[in-house]
Formats: structure tokens, C-alpha cells, sequence
């Protein structure tokens, strides 16, 4: 009987408690305070028109968190490295299906899949692993944007 | 001669070799559940890992329970009595090696500071928390276990079967493994990072606790120790009386106890008796337990070497 009236104690107190999960480093509530989040856009995305999808995704999360946008353009590895220092909100890219950075930041539903030769791209966001909150907002609008990517 | 046991022991390894079937379908249901929800969370791949060494046991056991009756060869002229007890020091190694694996994972995991994300999954039209699937499955992998634990223990005394007593040992503690992955999955969900790990690190302890038990069980048969206690590595109390009886029965002799499987064999250093022994009635323990001698051999003084 003790871990049924745990499990539900635990639950209870988990869903009464308003945001579930909850971030270890307080992305998503520093975002909605400040009102802006950092986005890195791994080029040549963001050089010049951005694209669509990418740019959909970024109007979804920003009026879901409340908050605008502030992009940069770089290359992949030092904007996942800010990424993963906490430099950076948000990444988006085109990135190896098995990239090895999958250990290191936690990449969202895929927006589109390119098949490239044997090798698959997806154009993704990448948010700093174990921002739960945060992560699971950027998911849903990422879904959102993308209903194929489940 | 193949082995045969009392009624009423048959029927316990008849329904011990049922209880293991169970545990093995409920394993199949269990670990591709868990591959689906397992994520980079250390607890959970941890109680995942567990879930799979959890084959072994209920494995062992119905390969050995099978074998131990089959005829001596020539090649194995005692018969196949310890079969349990050789496969069960593999599957103890291997629990005690992952347990160690595990607890070093556990610990890294901790020193790096390393924050597991735990996404969303969309379930019909609504995006769920991946820690709630995960409780769900972890109960799925908890309630059961204990339930087939608490059945088998008793069996596992009235059969006398290690390897069936530190499974249902496992087994019966699975809530605590259970609880620690739960805790540590909700500890995500409140931001607290660590959790996971430190409740990973926690259940790696009870696996390496359930290995290093059984390597102590099952080797000390094979060194031809003295019979144990199922639940603890002492001499068993049962053992202790027959070698006191024998003493009693051939006063100056040494006597030499050793178990080989269930049953336990008594070596009387002294010249045999002129009529011979009654098992049962020489058994000074349980009545119910008097199969478990099942042979008591003499050598001559002069060849005790």
C-alpha cells in the first residue's frame, strides 16, 4: 500500500506545483522574464531569407513563451558549445541524423528530413540538455510546425 | 539413476518451474517497454539493465531443474546435481560486474554534472511528459516482480534451491528498485538533475548486492563447502544436526558434510556399520526435510588422507 499512496502523493504534488517539469538552470522561466531568448542559426541558415519552417518555428516559440528572438549566425560546433554552456537557448540547423552532439545537447523533432547519399540531415533545434521545461515547449511548437514529426 | 524427490517436493519445483514461466513472459513484456521509454535517464537504463540480468535466474534454474535429473554419463558418473549452482556463478559474476559498471556510470554521471532530459512525447493530439510512460512502465516492471518474489520465496525453502531464493530475493526487493527510479524520474521533473543519478546509483548498489550474494552462495558448493543457509552464508542449522548426530552415531569419526544441488552427501571417516543405514530415520531435522540426505559414505580411517 506504501508505494501506490507515494506514487500518488508524488504526483499529486507534481501537477498542483503549476510548471512540470521544471529546469535544473531556470531557462524557460528566464526567458518568459526577460521577454528574449537566444537563438543560433548554423549557417547558411539565416543567411539571407531564412527558411520557412525555421522561421516558423522561432514566431511559435516566441509568442508561447512570450518573448523575442535574438539570432546569430555561426557554425555548428561553437554554437552548440555556447549551447551547451548555456550561451544559448536555442540552435537550429541541418544536423547528421546521428550526430554525435545528440550526447551532449538534445535535438527536437525534426522539421524536415533530407536524405543526402546514405546519409539523413535534419533541419532541427537543439536546446541544452535537461531544460525540461524548455525543452518540451520547443517540442511542441517544433510539432506543431512539422504534425509529421511525432 | 535419474533423481527423484518426495511428493510434496516435486510439486514445489513443478510450481516453481510455473512461477519461472511467468517471471520470463512478464520480462518479455517488461524490457521492450522499457527500450521505448528509457531515454537518458540513469535510473531507468539502469532498472532497464536489471530487468534484462533479471533473465538469468528464472533461466537457470529451469535448464538446471531439468538437467539435475538426467542419467550419469560417463562422463558424468555423479550426475548433474551442481549444474544449478556452475550456472549460477556465470549469471553472479555478471551481476556483480554490471552492478559495478553501473555504479561507476552512476558516479560519473554525478562528478560530470550531467543534466538528463527527459522530452515529450505527442499522444493522442496532446504532448505528453516522457517521466509519466516511464512511471507507468516502471510500476509495470515493480508490481509483478514482488508479487511473483513473495510466491517463490517459500518455495524456494520447501525445494531448497538457491538459485531460485536469491531470484525471488531480487524479486521481492524490486519495489525499492521501483521506487528509487520513480523518485529519481519526479526528481527530474522538479529540475532536480541529480536525482536520477543518485537514484541510479542506489539501485546499481542493490545489484551489486544481489551478485556478490550469489557468488557466495554458489561458490561456496562448489568448493565443497558445508551446506548454507538459503538466506545467508552461514553453515544451515539442519547441516549442523546431522553432523552432530553422525558424531554422536560414530564417535571419534570425522565427518564431512558438502551439499551437491539440494541434497546433501555426509562423508564418515570410519569403518561402516554392519547393517545398513536408514536415511530418514538417521535425518535428525524436519521430517518433512529428510530428503535432503541423500547419501552418507565411509572411509576407512587408514585412507583418509
Amino acid at each position: 500500500m506504501r508505494l501506490p499512496f507515494l506514487l500518488f502523493l508524488a504526483a499529486a504534488l507534481a501537477t498542483s506545483c503549476g510548471q512540470f517539469p521544471r529546469d535544473p538552470e531556470d531557462t524557460l522561466n528566464r526567458v518568459r522574464s526577460e521577454g528574449s531568448f537566444r537563438v543560433g542559426l548554423v549557417a547558411p541558415l539565416g543567411q539571407g531569407r531564412l527558411d520557412a519552417k525555421a522561421a516558423q518555428l522561432i514566431q511559435r516559440v516566441s509568442s508561447s513563451a512570450g518573448a523575442q528572438a535574438r539570432l546569430e549566425i555561426g557554425d555548428a560546433e561553437p554554437l552548440l558549445d555556447r549551447l551547451e554552456s548555456g550561451d544559448l537557448d536555442l540552435v537550429l540547423g541541418r544536423f547528421e541524423k546521428k550526430s554525435p552532439w545528440a550526447r551532449l545537447v538534445t535535438f527536437g523533432p525534426p522539421l524536415r528530413v533530407e536524405k543526402q547519399g546514405k546519409t539523413t540531415f535534419h533541419l532541427t533545434a537543439a536546446m541544452r540538455n535537461g531544460e525540461n521545461a524548455w525543452i518540451a515547449l520547443v517540442e511542441r511548437e517544433a510539432r506543431n510546425v512539422a504534425p509529421e514529426a511525432q | 539413476m535419474s533423481r527423484h524427490f518426495p511428493p510434496h517436493v516435486e510439486e514445489g519445483i513443478a510450481r516453481a518451474r510455473k512461477l519461472e514461466y511467468w517471471t520470463l513472459a512478464w520480462l518479455v513484456t517488461v524490457v521492450p517497454l522499457m527500450a521505448l521509454v528509457v531515454g537518458s535517464s540513469q535510473a531507468m537504463k539502469t532498472v532497464w539493465i536489471e530487468d534484462m540480468l533479471g533473465f538469468i535466474p528464472p533461466i537457470v534454474f529451469l535448464v538446471s531443474a531439468r538437467l539435475e535429473r538426467k542419467e550419469p554419463t560417463d562422463a558424468f558418473p555423479f550426475g548433474f546435481d551442481r549444474v544449478n549452482s556452475a550456472a549460477f556463478v556465470v549469471s553472479a559474476v555478471a551481476l556483480t560486474l554490471m552492478g559495478l559498471y553501473l555504479l561507476f556510470e552512476a558516479v560519473m554521471t554525478l562528478a560530470k554534472a550531467e543534466h538528463p532530459t527527459v522530452g515529450t512525447i505527442r499522444l493522442f493530439g496532446r504532448d505528453v511528459w516522457m517521466g509519466w510512460p516511464m512511471i507507468a512502465v516502471l510500476l509495470w516492471s515493480t508490481i509483478p516482480s514482488m508479487i511473483l518474489g513473495r510466491l517463490k520465496l517459500p518455495l524456494a525453502r520447501t525445494i531448497n534451491d538457491k538459485v531460485l531464493h536469491t531470484d525471488a530475493d531480487m524479486q521481492k526487493a524490486d519495489w525499492m528498485t521501483g521506487l528509487a527510479a520513480i523518485v529519481g524520474v519526479i526528481g527530474i521533473g522538479f529540475g532536480l538533475w541529480w536525482a536520477d543519478a543518485a537514484a541510479a546509483g542506489l539501485i546499481s548498489f542493490g545489484i551489486l548486492h544481489d551478485g556478490i550474494g550469489g557468488l557466495r552462495a554458489s561458490t561456496a558448493e562448489l568448493v565443497d563447502g558445508a551446506p548454507r543457509k538459503l538466506e545467508k552464508d552461514e553453515i544451515a542449522d539442519e547441516a549442523q544436526l546431522l553432523k552432530d548426530e553422525l558424531e554422536r552415531l560414530f564417535p571419534g569419526a570425522r565427518v564431512r558434510l558438502r551439499e551437491t544441488g539440494r541434497v546433501i552427501r555426509a562423508q564418515v571417516t570410519a569403518r561402516p556399520p554392519d547393517l545398513p543405514l536408514d536415511l530418514e530415520t538417521l535425518w535428525p531435522g524436519e521430517r518433512d526435510r529428510a530428503w535432503r540426505l541423500a547419501q552418507v559414505s565411509f572411509v576407512p580411517p587408514q585412507d583418509d588422507r
